[in-house]
């Protein structure tokens, strides 16, 4: 039975008329960015699954059916598109085919709580069916054992959710559990897999999609590094987690195993076309040079819905950054703690080259984990003597002014900032600078539990001039208070910019016992209250030793006393105080007379003015 | 602030390098390694505060301490360091001559073990120039002991008193030492110990011959002098290869860790210096 209830809106059975997919509109930024490169104008074009508003605005310009299983989300979607089919998986039409098939939110989505089940390998070829020859095939996959898992509070095999009728998971063999499974089931289908991206933070959140063979390649790049920090720390803020999800990407990238630890895939197939020489087969997207159709290594959005991509492509020249058109608005934002604005986006900065090298942040981090403060001298020394060269009569304006530690690249003698789109309104002093930079580091070092070199006695402003003395720079606690000022200002300024939801907490704060500000991991909760605990041992153990120390110097005091008095009282002090008394008459007489005569002169001198 | 702090007057050099004057100076919020020494760098059998930070010399010894079970222990570099940061050689200082040595002491409670007369004949044979012996001030004060020396024509001189629960420290004592160290060409001992490392750091050639005269009761557990002959052969011997000492030096007394100023502040606990503070 078919029911018409709106012009483009097709009921062909198995829809879910109350369910809803849509929680959350965020995320869907990079794979918007992705599908407009891969649609040509005009292109036939299959949405399986729920997807986001940005995607329907990306490709505008195809003719798009969605296959949704809920029927309130085909509600949001009529109007935008050219053709709604609320239906599970039976519901799309035989020998119907797409020059391309998306779906973005994974086959799951796909399946239907009414009628037969297909299972995932029944799905992949309903919706391979339906990709034309020569045509294109994007699909997610979700990674069993990704980041999120790992650092996940509760457990996926006691899912309760209202999406979890069924719980499927790394158990059913009928579904790939990674990459390479992924690439043979697909080639079983009759697929050719061409680029592949991780995506992060979460499967149901991606601000982040990084190929995954430059993720294997450039295991220290710095651009990944910053990508996956943020991506991770945004993207799980306010969550309950077991451990600090971007120290656990970070460290998979430095390991090569960035994308095997993905929360999930983006896989991009082909359907090769029904005649060999077609030349369509030919060019297959893949993620490379800056050849038309050939793809970007990285697209990185934000958490707010109306974040910009930006797009990371490779050329001849190595990597550089690229915006969408209209993307690199000026946006400002009012700081409570500066009479004006502190920072705003720039937009004529965005399209530059991706400068080469590691991470200021991960550096120094190795440095005080390993205790290498020759490293961590000559690092720091670098970075200082860096902001000098760059400062005009001492003040720094500009990207450097604001780049922190996370947005920083040194390659050997080499330093750049990495994204150079924000900028400073008004230059700051080079001291300023560095010590916003190290009191943003140390932040980081002491709520985030790392081990360091450094005593537990520091707080987080001491220990930003002890890092300020390890650059060489002898900077001390108000130098440190109007960077905090600084860094108070310009946090502000951030949500308004980004609209993403970052935490503001106030600098002066901050303390070495807090946990970090984002994810709410065990582990870090954990530390911090560790961290307490020495604290307190600490404390325990001064105060006894010092009320110790108190009562032996009470005692020596006390004997001290016994032996004045026991001398004030014989016979030798009683002559010898007796043979000084004219003297110290005398003395008094000759202090008096001096006051009168000081007192005189005064009172002429004020006469006479 | 431990009593210890105060000896040889390194919390007077601190304080004066630290900016706060040549007065009493403030408490320090932790114990300041007062000797070099191949233990944790703090001295056995003075009590401590656990985990009260240990101000260390080098690295070397920070990570000792760490395996011996020391939490908060940082490096910061010996006080001597900042003196020499305070006061640079000058171009006009009279040339250097003869040999500085240090027949090795222990402290107070301990009793050198060794022949003073056998050590004389050996420095004698061995020294070129003139020779100035730098006594211990408990053997200074002990009149045949300093005779000993100076009958076999050396100079006797002592660099103060290094001080006991903050009666009498000489707040010159490093000041003194170093003074006398630039006016000498050689620095020697019968044991490697801190005026060594000092010599050689303010610019005279080391070397380490001679009796060690092994204390009556030496601790044993970090090896006592036979592990510090097999650590650092090279510093031993009538003559010392330079640069290799003066490499070792460099490390042992942590000269690359002496911190500016205000982070040396923050460090020892006086960013809020306390009333007495000059």
């Amino acid at each position: 039975m078919t029911t018409e209830t709106a012009s483009a809106v097709t009921l062909p059975g198995g829809e879910m008329l109350a369910w809803s997919d849509r929680t959350d509109s965020a995320g869907d930024g990079p794979l918007a960015t992705l599908a407009a490169r891969l649609v040509p104008a005009g292109a036939r074009v299959l949405l399986a699954g729920p997807h986001g508003p940005a995607l329907l605005d990306a490709l505008a310009h195809a003719r798009l059916t969605c296959l949704l299983r809920g029927y309130p989300d085909a509600a949001v979607v009529a109007g935008r598109v050219d053709r709604v089919l609320v239906a599970g998986p039976h519901g799309l039409p035989a020998g119907e085919e797409y020059d391309v098939v998306i779906a973005g939110a994974g086959l799951d989505a796909i399946e239907s709580v009414e009628g037969e089940r297909l299972g995932w390998g029944g799905l992949l070829a309903r919706l391979v069916a339906a990709v034309r020859p020569g045509g294109d095939l994007l699909l997610r996959l979700d990674n069993p054992l990704g980041v999120h898992r790992l650092v996940a509070a509760g457990s996926w095999y006691a899912g309760r959710d209202d999406a979890e009728w069924t719980v499927g998971g790394v158990l059913d063999a009928a579904r790939p559990a990674n990459l390479e499974q992924l690439r043979q089931r697909l080639a079983a289908a009759g697929m050719r897999t061409g680029a592949c991206y991780a995506a992060y933070p979460r499967p149901d959140l991606t601000t982040a999609l990084l190929a995954v063979d430059e993720l294997a390649r450039r295991t220290t790049s710095g651009l990944f590094d910053a990508v996956l920090h943020t991506a991770c720390t945004d993207g799980y803020t306010g969550r309950f987690v077991l451990a600090d999800p971007a120290r656990l990407a970070v460290d998979a990238l430095h390991a090569g195993r960035a994308a095997d630890l993905a929360p999930s895939w983006l896989v991009l197939a082909r359907r090769p076309a029904a005649e060999p020489t077609d030349p369509d087969d030919e060019t297959h997207p893949l993620p490379g040079g800056e050849v038309p159709g050939h793809l970007p290594v990285a697209l990185v959005g934000g958490r707010a819905p109306d974040a910009p991509v930006v797009e990371v492509l490779d050329g001849a020249q190595g990597w550089h950054w690229r915006r969408p058109d209209g993307a690199a608005h000026v946006g400002t934002g009012a700081a409570p703690y500066a009479s004006r604005e502190v920072a705003h986006r720039d937009p004529a900065a965005p399209d530059g080259p991706v400068p080469d090298g590691r991470l200021l942040r991960s550096l120094l981090l190795d440095g005080c984990l390993r205790r290498d403060t020759a490293l961590l001298r000559r690092l720091l020394r670098g970075y200082a003597d860096w902001l000098d060269s760059q400062a005009e009569q001492g003040r720094l304006a500009g990207a450097v002014a604001l780049a922190g530690a996370d947005n920083l690249v040194v390659d050997g003698d080499r330093w750049a900032v990495l994204d150079r789109s924000w900028r400073a309104d008004a230059p700051l002093p080079v001291d300023v600078v560095l010590a916003r930079t190290l009191w943003r580091f140390a932040a980081d070092l002491l709520t985030g539990g790392y081990a360091h070199p450094w005593t537990s006695t520091l707080d987080v402003p001491g220990l930003t001039v002890v890092l300020g003395g390890v650059a060489g720079r002898d900077f001390d606690r108000a130098v440190v208070e109007a960077a905090m000022e600084t860094e108070a200002a310009v946090a502000a300024a951030l949500p308004g910019l980004d609209g993403a939801g970052r935490v503001d907490l106030e600098p002066s704060a901050v303390t070495p016992t807090d946990p970090p500000p984002g994810p709410h991991s065990y582990q870090q909760l954990r530390e911090a209250w560790l961290r307490q605990r020495e604290e307190n041992t600490r404390l325990t153990a001064l105060l006894n030793w010092t009320e110790n120390l108190l009562t032996a110097r009470e005692r020596a005091l006390r004997r001290a006393e016994a032996k004045i008095n026991l001398l004030s009282g014989s016979l030798s002090y009683k002559v010898g105080r007796l043979a000084i008394t004219p003297a110290r008459m005398a003395r008094r007489g000759a202090r008096a007379a001096k006051r009168r005569a000081r007192a005189a002169i005064a009172s002429k001198q004020g006469r006479q003015k | 602030m431990h009593h210890a702090n105060h000896f040889y007057g390194h919390a007077h050099v601190l304080a004066r390098y630290a900016g706060l004057g040549d007065g009493h100076p403030p408490r320090i919020n932790g114990y300041v390694q007062h000797g070099w020494n191949i233990g944790d760098g703090l001295a056995p059998g003075h009590p401590y505060a656990e985990r009260t930070p240990s101000l260390l010399w080098s690295e070397q010894t920070r990570r000792r301490a760490w395996s011996v079970g020391r939490r908060n222990v940082t490096v910061i570099g010996a006080p001597f360091v900042y003196l020499l940061a305070m006061r640079p050689e000058e171009e006009t200082q009279p040339p250097r001559e003869g040999t500085i040595w240090y027949p090795f002491h222990g402290w107070e409670g301990q009793h050198v073990r060794g022949d003073h007369k056998e050590l004389i004949a050996r420095i004698r044979d061995t020294e070129p120039g003139p020779v100035t012996v730098c006594l211990y001030w408990h053997e200074h004060r002990m009149r045949r002991v300093r005779r000993l020396y100076e009958n076999a024509g050396f100079r006797v001189i002592c660099h103060g008193y290094r001080g006991h629960w903050w009666k009498d420290t000489d707040p010159q004592f490093l000041d003194q030492q170093l003074a006398e160290l630039r006016r000498h060409r050689r620095v020697a001992s019968n044991r490697l110990t801190s005026a060594i490392f000092y010599g050689i750091a303010a610019g005279c050639e080391p070397a380490v011959y001679g009796d060690p005269m092994v204390l009556a009761d030496e601790d044993p557990t970090f090896g006592g002098t036979a592990r510090i002959r097999r650590q650092w052969p090279q510093l031993h011997g009538e003559q010392v290869h330079l640069p290799t000492a003066v490499e070792i030096a460099h490390a042992e007394l942590g000269t690359d860790h002496r911190h500016p100023p205000a982070a040396l502040r923050e460090l020892l606990g006086w960013a809020y210096p306390q009333e007495e503070t000059t």
